[in-house]
């Protein structure tokens, strides 16, 4: 129901990030995740950062392999 | 060790009807051809968590009437666009000579307003809980401009009611993802208490592939079961951010589901501190009820209760290029990935 | 010239019509074959001869990596060039809106005369109409062009086999997602310039590699997706797709991620499919890496029996799924 877009911080400031997803800048708003950093990377959707992403999906799936399957 | 696409093509335990609630997960399992994985008695549901699919006929009947009667400048997501009202969609109204205005973002929509004194525009705010708080942002953004020509057209939704209205129609939910990084993972565990079994599911193909096998194997031990198959974007919590945001600007209301009807308490409104910012209230909208095309099955098909090619329309009135029913607009609809894609 | 701006003067057929065509139009356009009277006198090819037209409306006019004008040239030397043919002759017609700044038109000639020259293509035969304000958006151009069809090569989109490799020739979906930039607002800041290029010195190498070709198209409005779909009905053949081995900027993929769109389906104006037999696929694309707009060329899949009419991907799980059609108006999405 909603796309996102893995995308890395590149600035912060004031409420909003410049994000980059693979050299296409937007500015988004970063209001709804505290401690953002350039070089993190986060979940865009409609312009807003909704999430700080962790983890690459293959070590995610990885690991819920081993603990489930 | 089985690979996830081991498990899933060699699942020999009872049926099982898998419903997934995101039409992202829908478009992405027609992508990547899964459904042609799975053996007989695994059944995939495309639910209802497409919110162009959901929004009801008034909803786009409402739009026209604010940018061909109020003259109103219309911000919205491409993908309403084509969305079928009773008479006309948001592009028809727009050869009428409508000002529509396709946007990225809803700050798009509010800058636009800055920009634009001279228009009074009104953003249409869509979506489930990954959506709603981007609309709050921009009505708080177009309160500290001092602006007076923006307002929102509010149809934004919650998922839980619909799980629970939709509980009897599949054994294991899909939950989204995204609407999840928000509202976080409780309720959905909560849920496992009344019976209801789920896995929050990723975007990538991996992702996808591990939460079915996972939910395949977890199926299989006979218990509810919740498992967060996302943990790299979704947390317990969710964005506590988010979650203060929206009930500071909004409360739960009742509200209509294209196909499904009224879900008492399903929908979100404007609190009253902000009631400057709605649209329906600033522009004194009058009742419009929404005729659906009679034909268009597309409230059947959120429900799980029959397929896209099970309706008459389907493929033959009802086209991508032609849509009669909302499910065939959108691109993770269900009835257009079908006919996409098969 | 004394005006700033194209005025309706300079459509009325007076002494303002003959200077803007003599500033502009012919300044830049001058060949030996371009006619002053009301027709070209042209000695005809001794082959065959392809004859293609195109209008061409685009909003903004100019954009990072062409104009309108250079547009209006490759767009249709590309058509003849894709029927195996040498571009020869160009008329065009302008249509330009009342308050024109003057220096973009000039702008828009010089890069006509430029990329005719670079085509090797003569503009023979020109007008120019003024239409009122609001009446048309900026300018439009129509060209028309003649070609002498290379003896020994039928190409054609009813001609793809089983079997025949299918390569691109270079990264797609440039074009498309530089003008949707432009023209929206979507706030996005991406270094995409327009592949819009010439490319009859593209098809002339690959013909003198070989003539044993079957389809060359340009992947314009629509894509390559539209391309492969329109070849895959045209010619009744399926056609099996490597999604993985089309080339994509990661710009481009970062901008259709941000909008959910679709690469395949975003416009190129520098980009031809070519379907040939196999064994000279490598051949090809060899030939394509020299030559200046398709370093980046790539075979992305193969033309298969099975399937008529359709587009199968293979997917990065190793399953087929179709590609799904090409739809209306491109929107960006959000959900």
């Amino acid at each position: 129901m909603c796309v996102g877009l893995s995308a890395k911080v590149v600035k912060i400031s004031n409420g909003t990030a410049v994000i980059d997803a693979g050299g296409a800048k937007r500015e988004v708003s970063s209001q709804l995740l505290e401690d953002l950093e350039p070089g993190d990377y986060v979940m865009v959707h409609a312009g807003v950062a909704i999430a700080k992403i962790t983890d690459e999906d293959d070590s995610e799936t990885e690991q819920l392999m081993e603990e489930f399957l | 060790m089985k690979t996830a696409r081991e498990i899933i093509e060699n699942y020999d335990g009872p049926d099982v009807r898998i419903m997934e609630v995101c039409g992202t997960h829908t478009h992405e399992i027609f992508r990547l051809g899964i459904r042609k994985l799975l053996p007989k008695q695994v059944e995939l549901i495309s639910g209802p968590g497409c919110p162009v699919c959901v929004t009801p006929v008034s909803f786009i009947d409402e739009a026209i009437y604010l940018a061909l009667e109020k003259g109103v400048t219309i911000c919205t997501f491409g993908d309403l666009v084509r969305v079928p009202g009773t008479n006309m969609s948001l592009a028809g109204a727009r050869e009428q000579g409508a000002k529509i205005h396709v946007v990225y973002s809803p700050a798009d929509a509010e800058k636009y307003a800055g920009e634009h004194p001279d228009e009074q525009v009104t953003f249409l705010s869509v979506g489930f809980e990954t959506t709603t708080p981007a609309g709050c942002l921009s009505v708080k953004a177009a309160r500290e401009d001092g602006l007076d020509n923006y307002s929102i057209l509010v149809a934004n939704k919650t998922m839980p009611q619909a799980y629970e209205a939709l509980k009897d129609s599949a054994d294991v939910f899909l939950y989204p993802g995204h609407v999840n990084a928000i509202t976080g993972t409780r309720l959905c565990e909560a849920l496992t208490e009344e019976g209801v079994s789920g896995v929050v599911a990723g975007f990538t193909a991996k992702e996808l592939m591990t939460a079915l096998a996972v939910a395949l194997v977890k199926f299989q031990e006979g218990k509810p079961f919740f498992v967060n198959c996302y943990p790299r974007v979704v947390t317990q919590d969710g964005s506590r951010e988010a979650q203060l945001l929206v009930d500071e600007m909004m409360e739960a209301c009742d509200c209509e589901w294209r196909g499904l009807g009224v879900i008492p308490k399903s929908g979100m409104k404007l609190r009253q501190e902000w009631q400057e910012f709605d649209a329906r209230l600033k522009y004194q909208m009058p009742k419009i009820e929404g005729k659906p095309n009679p034909a268009c099955r597309c409230g059947d098909v959120l429900q799980g209760k029959c397929k896209p090619s099970d309706c008459k329309v389907f493929g033959k009135g009802c086209t991508p290029q032609h849509p009669i029913g909302a499910c065939m607009v959108s691109g993770e609809g269900a009835c257009s990935a079908y006919y996409q894609y098969s | 010239m004394e005006n700033k701006t194209v005025t309706m003067a300079h459509g009325a057929g007076g002494k303002q019509t003959s200077e803007l065509i003599d500033q502009v139009f012919k300044a830049h356009f001058a060949n030996n074959d371009l006619t002053a009277d009301d027709a070209a006198v042209l000695v005809p090819p001794a082959g065959r001869m392809a004859v293609s037209t195109d209008g061409f409306i685009v909003s903004p006019a100019f954009f990072p990596g062409g104009n309108i004008g250079k547009l209006s040239i490759c767009g249709t030397v590309n058509d003849l060039a894709c029927m195996g043919a040498k571009p020869l002759y160009l008329t065009c017609a302008f249509v330009i809106e009342e308050g024109f700044p003057m220096d973009k038109l000039e702008e828009i000639a010089a890069a006509m005369e430029k990329t005719a020259k670079e085509a090797g293509v003569h503009i023979v035969s020109g007008d120019t109409k003024v239409a009122g304000k609001g009446q048309v958006d900026g300018i439009f151009i129509t060209t028309t062009g003649m070609g002498e069809i290379e003896e020994g090569v039928t190409v054609g989109g009813e001609l793809a086999k089983p079997g025949d490799a299918i390569i691109v020739t270079g990264d797609i979906g440039r074009h498309g997602c530089t003008i949707l930039l432009e023209r929206e607002d979507f706030g996005i800041d991406a270094d995409v310039t327009s592949d819009c290029a010439p490319l009859w010195k593209t098809v002339k190498a690959v013909m003198d590699t070989t003539h044993n070709l079957h389809v060359i198209r340009d992947a314009t409005r629509g894509g390559v997706g539209t391309v492969l779909y329109e070849i895959a009905g045209q010619s009744s053949v399926g056609i099996r797709l490597n999604a993985e081995a089309v080339p994509v900027r990661p710009e481009v993929k970062g901008v259709c991620g941000m909008l959910g769109l679709e690469p395949l389906y975003l416009a190129c104006e520098g980009r031809l499919v070519i379907m040939a037999p196999k064994e000279e696929a490598e051949g090809i694309v060899e030939t394509l890496k020299k030559c200046p707009y398709s370093a980046d060329a790539a075979i992305i899949g193969e033309v298969i029996a099975e399937e008529p009419g359709r587009v199968i991907m293979e997917t990065e799980i190793g399953t087929q799924a179709l590609l799904p059609q090409p739809g209306g108006e491109l929107l960006p999405r959000i959900c």
